[in-house]
This record gives structure tokens, sequence and C-alpha cells, in this order.
């Protein structure tokens, strides 16, 4: 019924067509705009929509197990790649993160760029495209396809309106990721072949190669690899110099994607294929994990205090805050795990808040640097009231989303291994220190500058609304949400649904 | 030769047809409509070819589905570097019907060096081409690059030959016979001089292939020859190396060295070129060393023949063709009234020839590797060959160079759309028709490659039987 609609079909391609459909626009970037958010919109609302009916989907048991749509189809019959689309909890979650970072993403660059608009708006939309088939491809070489398709349109957005060097973090970005990525495609064929070997089927479908029993030696050596990739992404120590980079000269919704979604693709990628395809590497490898998370941790931490640009002090807390999903992932508990999907939908809400906010005022002062700005309360109060909502979810007060992750993936590691969870712990007092520097310094203290700051717009405003209200209501009542990723989470770790 | 011959036959016949007929034209009525006749000839052939699936065997020849698949991919890039070259030529002054015609006779030879059948086939199909390409890396007389290149590649064509020619006597010398499918057939240990023979055939076809260390003469001709040519050049005289490659294989089937030797071509060639491409300033140069990296890719789909690798190189080089043409193609449309050869030139670029920008930005990526262009779906066929047949480590090697290309192939991309553009800031001339054309085919093949090769995979699975 539902699953003859192709609505996963439609997700993923929805954006590109209205790539598409831009180009007759190509001259008009005033009709290309609304249009654009036309079909953000409408993909938000068509992911919403697949929200709000889960409960009956899942009800219909579709093919794969704890999967609320699946598709499938033949697609390069040579090689056993198949067209195979899947919709779980994780993945809707993942889904809905995605439409709603892109409407926002669109909403802070409506007036920041100003010049190429309408391949800025194709990038976009190109860029949604590649981001949905990642979370939902179920075959492993159609993963890869979308996974580099979605690296294109990020390299043009900070090549093209980015700041400062930006052609060199564009280039850095893109093949940091380049490297993890093609020494997993080569995983990935050895994977296949050595499914193919002992069955004699040919196929990259995932569930299909989680049931191949490999040699541990083996099992390592393509966990590595897959590892390497995600870990480029996540990003973790010492594996991030990327990151920093590529925020601080990207533009606002550059920033946003990338905090809010380009890194989740690590985790999720991580979630997805990598643990449940080699789980006793993965196991063999949890020590190094969480050493690399809790070090990410401490050492992101201790170097966003001595940024001086709100940028890239927001660029390092990301590495500080995605330690969490690391940490949660390596512990594989059901808890630990919830915490780290919930706290990857968090961090892109709280963060992409951050980035957008620090974007408008760099719209405004046309710097970033922290030492220039000071009592901002007084004149721009609407600015500061949102500033210190985002900042206090970012450290993780309760009642605030960022908590209710952390504090899973705590809870749930605690079980596992008490010293990394009390290691992460410290962790927490470190960001307190550094988000507690920002917010005085800009927000408080005495104005140093005199900056003709004018306060938000309507459009600023209603955003910002947008995203508190999520922060809020994730943090008051994240119920709906664990709920979502329960099923899948007892899937993966193993254990009654 | 029967009748049902001579139909088979037709595709050759038509364009040796053509090049005489287009000479003959030129005679007649000057400047007329020479590059209008030729491409009707190519059409004619391609047509042909399509339409009427004969096959026949002959002395010296065998029109097969793998002579028709070959014959139908030379016919089409030699229809895009007509296109190219007809306004290219025009605008540079090159005039005259030397230079359909040799195009013609050019894509005549390569057609003959995929339909052989025995050895001496096989030289004279190939030095056919070569020859014609001899005069059409020069035919710039006025150019001294032209002049310089074309010495160049006379010097190490004809030596090339010589080793060709050599290596054809020892085996006819150790066997008593020219047929190829008589010399595949191997007794339990081949003897030495035919060994030492079929070496100095795949020595001289690594000269074809430009595989290093044959591969000194690349970078100066693919420089100094105009950009329609080296769009030629690279990109069908390679096929039909490749192509020729195939046919010599055989013979080295059950000899272990001949693995060793393709094994050793190949990390030289990906290491060496994509690490030469590195340093490179000039767009010509970048793009002729990352030709020969290219070709060692496909040297590592010949190291896994056993395991598939034949499909994976004929793939291989189709996407490489298709990337090949758009890329010099673009090369070609943005650089006809100025010399432009320096990256730095092709500043902004993107914007101010927007077809031609993308064109090229598309080529790079798929030479790159990277979804969704055809050159990903390359890789990924000659990946697994290769891992299939166990060379796990010169995958690895291929991986990681592959790397090292993808950063001197951004730095072009950045150059188009990333820099602000010099100065001048003059409107950039809109594309002709027959531009546009040219570009437009070998971008939508790498597209639809990277999108769907299914087809092509399956063509090739039943061309190789």
């Amino acid at each position: 019924m539902m699953a003859d609609l192709h609505l996963l079909t439609i997700l993923v391609f929805f954006p590109l067509a209205g790539c598409l459909l831009m180009l007759p626009f190509w001259k008009r970037p005033a009709a290309a705009r609304p249009l654009a958010l036309g079909v953000m919109t409408g993909e938000l609302l068509l992911a919403a929509g697949l929200y709000a009916s889960w409960q009956g989907l899942a009800a219909l048991k579709p093919a794969l197990p704890g999967y609320l749509l699946v598709e499938d189809a033949p697609w390069i019959r040579a090689f056993g790649i198949r067209y195979t689309l899947g919709l779980d909890g994780i993945s809707l979650l993942m889904v809905m993160l995605t439409a709603f970072s892109f409407c926002v993403a669109l909403a802070v660059s409506w007036r920041a760029i100003g010049e190429k608009v309408v391949l800025f708006l194709m990038l976009l939309l190109a860029m949604e495209t590649g981001i949905m088939g990642v979370f939902l491809a179920l075959d492993l070489a159609l993963f890869y396809l979308f996974w580099e398709v979605m690296l294109i349109p990020m390299f043009f957005l900070i090549g093209v309106w980015g700041h400062g060097r930006r052609i060199y973090s564009t280039v850095k970005f893109f093949l940091f990721t380049m490297f993890g990525s093609l020494l997993m495609l080569l995983a990935i064929i050895a994977l296949h072949l050595l499914h193919a070997q002992q069955s004699g089927a040919s196929t990259f479908g995932l569930h299909e190669l989680i049931a191949t029993p490999l040699p541990a030696g083996t099992q390592l050596w393509l966990f590595g690899a897959f590892f390497l990739a995600f870990a480029i992404k996540f990003p973790l120590f010492p594996l991030h110099t990327w990151l920093p980079d590529a925020h601080t000269d990207a533009p606002t919704a550059g920033s946003v994607i990338l905090a809010g979604l380009l890194l989740k693709t690590g985790s999720y990628g991580l979630i997805r294929f990598g643990y449940p395809l080699f789980p006793q590497a993965a196991q063999t490898l949890t020590p190094l994990f969480y050493t690399l998370a809790i070090a990410g941790i401490v050492y992101a931490s201790l170097v966003a205090f001595a940024q001086e640009d709100m940028k890239r002090l927001i660029a390092y807390s990301s590495i500080g805050h995605m330690g969490y999903v690391a940490i949660g992932i390596a512990a594989w508990q059901p808890v630990a795990l919830s915490g780290s999907i919930v706290q990857m939908a968090n961090h892109g809400v709280t963060t992409g808040a951050l980035f957008a906010m620090v974007g408008m005022l760099d719209e405004r002062a046309h710097t970033r640097e922290i030492g220039v700005f000071g009592g901002l309360w007084g004149k721009i109060p609407l600015w500061s009231f949102f500033f210190l909502l985002f900042s206090m979810a970012s450290v993780g007060l309760p009642g605030l989303n960022n908590f209710v992750g952390e504090f899973l993936v705590l809870s749930g590691t605690f079980t596992r291994s008490p010293l990394a969870a009390e290691l992460a712990f410290v962790g927490i007092v470190l960001t307190l220190v550094y988000t507690v520097r920002l917010v005085q310094e800009v927000v408080f203290q005495t104005e140093r500058k005199p900056l003709p700051l004018p306060d938000l717009d309507r459009r600023e405003i209603c955003l910002l609304a947008a995203l508190a209200l999520l922060v809020v209501w994730m943090g008051v009542h994240p119920a709906p949400l664990l709920e979502l990723v329960h099923g899948p989470v007892q899937l993966l770790v193993g254990g009654a649904p | 030769m029967t009748k049902a011959d001579l139909m088979a036959l037709m595709p050759l016949i038509i364009l040796a047809g053509g090049s005489v007929a287009v000479l003959l034209a030129g005679a007649l009525r000057p400047g007329g409509w020479l590059y209008e006749l030729a491409l009707a000839f190519v059409a004619a052939a391609l047509v042909w070819t399509v339409a009427v699936p004969a096959s026949a065997v002959m002395p010296g020849l065998a029109v097969t589905p793998f002579f028709r698949f070959f014959t139908l991919f030379l016919d089409s890039t030699g229809l895009v570097a007509l296109l190219l070259a007809a306004g290219y030529n025009k605008r540079r002054g090159i005039v005259g019907e030397e230079y359909p015609a040799t195009l013609l006779f050019a894509l005549t030879g390569m057609g003959a060096a995929c339909a052989a059948s025995d050895l001496l086939m096989l030289f004279l199909g190939l030095e056919a081409f070569t020859f014609a390409f001899y005069i059409l890396v020069a035919v710039e007389r006025d150019s001294i690059r032209g002049g310089e290149a074309g010495l160049k590649y006379l010097l190490n064509g004809t030596l090339s030959a010589a080793i060709l020619a050599m290596g054809i006597a020892l085996v006819y010398c150790s066997r008593g016979t020219l047929k190829l499918s008589e010399l595949a057939l191997q007794p339990a240990a081949p003897e030495p001089l035919f060994l030492a023979g079929v070496c100095m055939i795949l020595l001289g076809l690594a000269f074809k292939l430009s595989w290093v260390p044959a591969h000194l003469w690349t970078a100066d001709v693919y420089q100094g020859s105009s950009a329609p040519v080296t769009a030629l050049l690279s990109t069908a005289s390679k096929g039909a190396s490749v192509a020729a490659v195939l046919l010599v294989l055989p013979l080295a089937a059950g000899w272990r060295g001949g693995h060793d030797i393709l094994w050793c071509l190949a990390l030289a060639t990906m290491v060496c070129g994509n690490l030469a491409a590195l340093v490179q300033t000039g767009i010509k140069r970048l793009l002729a060393w990352s030709s020969v990296a290219q070709m060692g890719y496909v040297a590592l789909a010949f190291v896994a023949l056993p395991a598939g690798g034949g499909r994976a190189a004929i793939f291989y080089v189709v996407a490489y063709g298709a990337a090949g043409l758009a890329s010099f193609g673009a090369v070609s449309v943005l650089s006809d009234e100025t010399d432009r050869d320096d990256i730095e030139q092709y500043r902004g670029l993107g914007y101010r020839n927007p077809f031609a920008g993308a064109a090229l930005a598309v080529a790079l990526f798929s030479l790159a590797g990277i979804p969704p262009a055809a050159g990903f779906m390359a890789k990924f066929a000659v990946f697994s060959a290769a891992l299939r047949s166990g060379e796990t480590a010169l995958a690895v090697v291929g991986v990681l160079s592959a790397l090292v290309a993808v950063f001197f192939y951004l730095r072009v991309v950045v150059a188009l759309y990333m820099k602000p553009a010099d100065s001048g800031n003059d409107p950039a001339r809109s594309l002709s028709i027959s531009e546009s054309v040219a570009l437009a085919i070998p971008t939508a093949a790498i597209l639809f490659l990277g999108l769907y090769p299914s087809p092509l995979l399956e063509l090739l699975e039943r061309i190789l039987g």
C-alpha cells in the first residue's frame, strides 16, 4: 500500500528534481529562492508525514524486520548492486533532521548569499538528495555512491561562497574524506567477494552481508577501513583537523549542514554498517574507540577555550559533542546507543542553531572575533536571549535537549565501562568552562566597541523560535523520539525488540 | 572474398573510401563542405555497424562482435573529434582536406587493428593509425610546438613500430605461424624465443598505451598537438590499443612472467602518472599525465584478466574515452583563440562559459573516479576485478594514487569555479552548435554510464563470452 507509493524514492529524489527545476530560473534568483523553500518544505512535510504514521507502518511488518518501509529493485546486475532503500526508526530520525536542517540552511542564507544564488540553491538541493540517500541506502554500493555524491556540493559550497582560506579548507575537507572513503570502497568490494566465495551469491545488500562469517584477522582489516572512513567524518581525534578549517571558512549554511548532517553520516554509518557487519572486530577496537573519543572531548574542549573566533570555537565544541556520540556507540548497549542516536539529532539542532546565530552576528558586524563584542545583552536582547538558550542547551542544562542524550550515553556507558563514563563526565565540566566564557565575553561584560547592531528581524526570529521550540521539546519530552529508535536499537545490539 | 564478407567489412570500407573521397573532394572544390562530408562517412559507418550485425572470417581479419563494439566506440570518438575540429580548425586557420581525410584514415587503421586475426594485420592496423597521427599531430605547420611534438611522436613511434615488428618476427620464427588463434594454443612450456617475441610485442603496445616506462612522449605530444587531435589521440588510439592488447594477451596466458610484467607496468604507471601530474601547471600536460595514470588502471585490469579484467579494461577505456573527449573538447573550446594553457588562465571560466566549464568539471570528476560519473563505475569494475584475482596490494596502491589524483583534478575545478576571473572580463564566446553537440555527447555518456552502466556491462559480457 504505502510501500507501493515509492515514498523513499520520492524522499531521496524530490530535492534533485527540485534542483533541475531551478535551471529555468538561472537568471532570476528572486523567483528561485521561494521555489527552493517550497521544495525543502515539501520534503520536510513528507518526512513529518512519515513520522506521523510510523506506528501504523511498523504494524504492517514489511520485508525486513525492524524496518518501516523498504524498497528494492535490481540496479547493476553485472556487479550484483541493487537499489535498496530502507527506513527504520533511526533513519527516520535522521531523515527528519536532514529535511529540517536544510530548511534552516536555506533560511540563514536567504540574504547572506547574494552571488550566484541559483547555483547555490541547486547545490543545496543536490546535497539534500545525497544525504537522504546516505541515511536510507541499505545496499553498500548504493550507500557508497550517495556517500561520495554528497561531497561534491559541499566542496563547491565552501569553495565558492566561503570566507578566508576557503580553497585550502575545502580541498582539505575533500581529500580527508576521500582518503577514508576510498579505502572503505576496497573493503566493501572485498566483503562482497568474500561473501560471494562463501555463498555463491553476488550481493552488496547489508542484510545478506551481515551473515558472512569472517576470520578474525580479515574482519579487523575490513572494519579498520570502515572505521577510518567514519572516524574522519565523525571526526575523531586525531583525524579532526579538517573540521575547524572547513567550519570556519564555510558559509553559514555550509556550517549548519556540516555540523548538523555530514558529521552524523559518520556516526550513522558506524551504527548501521560498521558495528553490525564486523561485531567481533568492533569489540576488539572498543578500547581504542573509547580512548580516541575521550581524548577528543578533552582536547577539543581545551582548544575551544583558547579560540578567539566564535565559529571556530563552536566547531571545536562540535568535536567534543560528537565525542559523546562516539562513546555511546562504543559502549554498544541499548541505553547508551539510544542516547547516541538522540544526541545526534540534538547536536544537529543546537549546533546548527549556534552556527546560524554566529552567522547572523557576522552579517551585522562583519567579524566573529570574541574580543570585539561584549554587552550584547543590552544592545540586541533578542539575539542574546536565543544565544544564551542554545549555549545552555549545548552545555547540557537539564530540561534542554542535549541533557537527554548525554545523560543516556553516560548512564548506559557506566554499565559497560565506568572508567570511560567517569572521564567523559569530566569532559562535561570542560564544556561548561568554554561555553560560559563564550557567553560571558559576548553577551555580558561591557561593550568593547560601538558596533551598529540591529536586532533580529522577523525571518530570523521565526527561524530561531522554531529551533528553540525543538530544543525545549526534545529536552522536556524526548519519549516519542526514544520510542522511535527503541525497536531498531534493540535489534542492533541483539535482544528482543 | 564473398559478398557477405564485404558486407561485414563495410564499416572499414566506408571509412577508407570516405578518406579517399574527402581527398578528392578537396582537390575538386577546395574549402567546400569537407568536414560535413567526413562526418557523413563516419556516421554512415556507425549506422552500418549498429544496423548490420554481420560476422565473417577472412584471411587476417575477423569481423566479430568484439570488432563491432570497438568500431562503434572508435567511430563515436571520431565523430566527436571531427565536430570539435570543424570549428577549432577554422578559427586557427588550419584549412585543407588533409585533416578530415587523415582522420578518417586513422579510424580505418584502428578498426583494422580491432578486427585483426593475425599479427601482421594487427601490426598494419596499429601502424596505419599511428602513421595518420604523425600527420595530425604536426598538422599546424606554423606552430613550433606542433612541429616538436610531431618529431617526438615520429621518433618514438617508429622505435615502437620496430620493436613490435621484431617481436612479431621472433614469434613467427619460433612457431611458424602468425594466426592469433593458433598462437594462443600453448605448449606445456613456451620456448624462450616465443616469450621474447611476446614481450617485445607487449613493449610495442606499451608505447601506444603510454605505460611507464614507455610513456615519455605523451606529455610533449599532447601539449604540442591541437586540442581536437589530442582528444582523438588520447581516447580512440587508447581504445584501439586496448583492443590490440586483448587480442595479444592470450599468447601469454599460461605464463607467469606475463602477469609479472603487467603487474610492474601497472604499478609504475599508476604511481608515476599521478605523481607527475601533481606538479604540472599546464592543463594539457596535466591531462596528459592523467591519461598516463588512467592507463595504469587499465593495466591493473589486464593483470586481473582471468577474474573478469577484460570487461573491466574495456569499460574503463570507454569511460576514460568519454572523459577524455569531454576534457580535451572543453580545452579546445576554451583555448581556441588564445593559447590558453596555464591552469591559472582558466580562472572563473566556469561562469563565463558555463557549458564548457561544466563539461570540463564533469570530466574531471569522472577522471578522479567520483560518483555519479562513469569514472567511478570504471574504477569500481577494475578494483573488484583486481581484488577477485587476489591483487590486494596493487589495488591499495591504485586507490592511494587515485587519492593523489583527486588533488590535481580538484585544482582545475578550483580554478574554474573558485578563483576570481582575470581582469579581462570579456563576455565569453557563445558555443557553436557543433561544439555544443561535441561536448554534450561525451558528458551525457559520462553521466549515463555512471548511473546506469548495466547495458554496457551486459554487452561486454556477451562480447567477451
